[in-house]
């Protein structure tokens, strides 16, 4: 077959596939799979506050620069797409803790950024709709981003007795590798020496 | 001046890409290493920025340095296959300076106005440029298309396979950044979008590029018949587009797609090592093929470098958590980190450094150079690489364990894992040590020949 065809049909068949994969994708996000994020509203001082402002202010305080949502994002932090149940789903719990942060566990004050009442409701908003989502069953049942409660524990520091066994074994692990290299280049030269003979 | 530099004029003009692309690397790596005492330290107050911005940083310089090796790239192995000069080669200046004030703006934003202003950070990950910088890319980036696309049109010559596929690499990779600029208000379809830009540029139109640079470099370095080299391309191309356009399946399995993804992506990302590896055979054959010896091995280190880590990296550490089977306990734990750590220097790094090895000495007047620093720096990349794959690997299956299966809370869990944070932190200081090494050759090897000493 000529290959420039062979290319194409690579490509083509494919990106037609696509079409109607992403057409059904849709259609039961809108339809039933899914809630509509218009709907999902908070009520918040007589105000109500709906799940697309909150994506967009989810999407300005950079929550996934540290956090994931549908286990997408960075891996700093917990996944989100359950806190509002984790929470209880406590409006006023999530806000406030969202603007006062964990700074000793890494986390600063959302307040700091800018983050007002409203905006703190917005994202609270946001992940009632997350909550919501059918994610085909995950996280898994049993699993802490699942079933979990706020995090009571405090984060540790990585100083303790035994790091010093452990510095020693990367050490050697390194040490090791780097004979595998430096004896692999060695050989290299000698037959390169030996050719040249 | 060479006389492949005589011949085209503008191929001086691809070095600053490269020099600029290796620094930022640099850049990028020192953001590593601020991330990495960030997860050992956990503490807002240590360092001037939080973790998110480090973060959006590191993954933005990143995608900054891969689209200036490709262009600078494309700009440098365009001409000899085509057989005329860029068709507008100031622009080839202009476009260079365009993109280094777009990052700076970039950088500027993150550091200054994450949460002020959503047109400057828009906080997705790996787009976490705000629109107005994604646009204002975007429209730059379109020029450089035009630039190439003149230059092909005007051309002497009848394109080579693999420089089509470079080509199709490069334009597809522009077009590609478009769907992540669309809003949706449903988070369902932002993702499934924002994927279209990440996927299909690591698993389709880069590794076009990767297919293409890496049989151009190999015509140009070896004696292997042109006919031999490309005898797998076209193959290797249909397989990948073929594998890796459904394969995008992998990432819909958890957002809140239909069911039907677990299925499409499990077989078609499961098949995605398929052309990955034929790209090594066929790269192994040619090379047992060719009896010219190879001057430049530095750059043919890099390149076998990024078909390697392409095959361990993108394809076989990415097949150990493809399968939805495995990916509903792995997904969003460090061993995707694993991977990404795995794939993207393995492949992107590699072959960018591999261009920038044959660009830059060749038109500052070095047909010959000293190898042994590159190769140290290759070797110390490879070696801090490990390291931190292998950390954070079993980082992750730790984690899978106790989170996702145990039910133990995330905070415990990461205080649990600090020894493998801290081993991936001596990692990040081996690889930022390779960088070091590696810019600073790079520098050495791009002033003129005047002003050298040897």
């Amino acid at each position: 077959m000529n290959r420039y065809r062979l290319m194409l049909i690579g490509l083509l068949i494919p990106t037609l596939l696509m079409i109607p994969y992403s057409v059904i994708s849709f259609y039961t996000d809108f339809a039933n799979k899914n809630p509509d994020p218009l709907s999902v509203t908070v009520e918040f001082r007589g105000k109500s506050y709906d799940a697309v402002e909150g994506k967009k202010a989810f999407e300005q305080y950079q929550c996934m620069g540290c956090h994931t949502i549908v286990g997408n994002g960075a891996y700093f932090a917990p996944d989100l797409t359950r806190a509002y149940k984790r929470f209880g789903e406590n409006d006023a719990a999530l806000a406030g803790f969202m603007l006062s942060g964990t700074p000793a566990k890494g986390m600063p004050p959302m307040s700091g950024r800018g983050m007002g009442d409203e905006d703190a409701y917005r994202v609270v908003a946001f992940l009632k709709y997350t909550d919501r989502l059918d994610t085909n069953g995950w996280p898994g049942e049993g699993s802490w981003d699942r079933d979990g409660s706020p995090d009571s524990a405090g984060a540790k520091k990585l100083i303790g007795a035994d790091i010093w066994q452990i510095i020693l074994g990367i050490l050697l692990f390194n040490l090791m590798v780097f004979a595998v290299i430096l004896n692999y280049e060695r050989g290299k030269e000698d037959a390169g020496r030996r050719k040249h003979e | 001046m060479s006389e492949a530099a005589m011949e085209y004029p503008s191929r001086a003009r691809t070095k600053k890409y490269f020099t600029g692309a290796v620094l930022l690397f640099v850049f990028q790596l020192i953001l590593g290493i601020l991330m990495g005492i960030e997860f050992v330290s956990r503490d807002v107050s240590l360092l001037p920025f939080t973790f998110d911005i480090y973060k959006s940083l590191h993954l933005n310089v990143m995608i900054l340095w891969l689209l200036l090796g490709f262009v600078g790239g494309v700009y440098y192995l365009l001409p000899a296959e085509v057989g005329r000069d860029i068709r507008y080669p100031k622009l080839i200046d202009v476009q260079f300076w365009f993109m280094l004030l777009a990052g700076i703006g970039i950088i500027v934003s993150e550091l200054f106005f994450t949460g002020r202003n959503w047109w400057l950070v828009e906080g997705r990950e790996y787009v976490e440029a705000g629109r107005f910088w994604d646009i204002l890319l975007t429209l730059g980036l379109l020029t450089v298309v035009l630039n190439i696309v003149a230059t092909v049109l005007g051309g002497k010559r009848k394109m080579s396979a693999p420089m089509l596929v470079l080509c199709w690499g490069a334009v597809g990779s522009v077009l590609m950044y478009v769907p992540g600029e669309i809003w949706f208000n449903s988070l369902v379809a932002a993702e499934y979008f924002r994927w279209w830009v990440v996927h299909y540029w690591v698993e389709a139109t880069f590794e076009l590029i990767a297919a293409g640079v890496m049989a151009l470099v190999l015509l140009s370095m070896t004696d292997v018949r042109r006919k031999m080299i490309e005898k797998y391309l076209a193959i290797e191309v249909a397989l990948i587009l073929l594998t890796g356009i459904i394969g995008q399946g992998h990432h819909y399995y958890w957002i809140g797609t239909p069911g039907f993804w677990l299925f499409l992506g499990g077989l078609f990302s499961a098949l995605e090592p398929v052309p990955l590896f034929l790209m090594v055979w066929s790269a192994y054959k040619d090379l047992k093929e060719n009896k010219k010896p190879v001057a430049n091995s530095v750059a043919l280190y890099m390149i076998i470098g990024a078909s390697l880590g392409n095959l361990l990296g993108a394809g076989v550490w990415g097949f150990i958590h493809t399968l939805p089977q495995v990916n509903f306990f792995t997904h969003g734990t460090q061993v995707t980190a694993s991977h990404a750590h795995f794939a993207t220097p393995g492949t992107y790094l590699f072959l960018v450094l591999g261009m920038a090895y044959i660009a830059v000495p060749a038109p500052s007047g070095r047909t010959t150079f000293p190898q042994s620093r590159g190769k140290l720096g290759f070797w110390l990349l490879v070696l801090g690489f490990l390291n931190m794959i292998i950390a954070l690997l079993a980082a992750g299956i730790v984690q899978v364990y106790l989170q996702r299966i145990q039910g133990v809370s995330f905070m415990d869990v990461q205080n649990m894992l600090l020894p493998f944070y801290g081993w991936r932190m001596i990692g990040g200081a081996i690889v930022l040590a390779g960088g070091l090494v590696i810019a600073f050759d790079m520098l050495m090897l791009g002033r003129n020949k005047g002003q050298d000493i040897d």
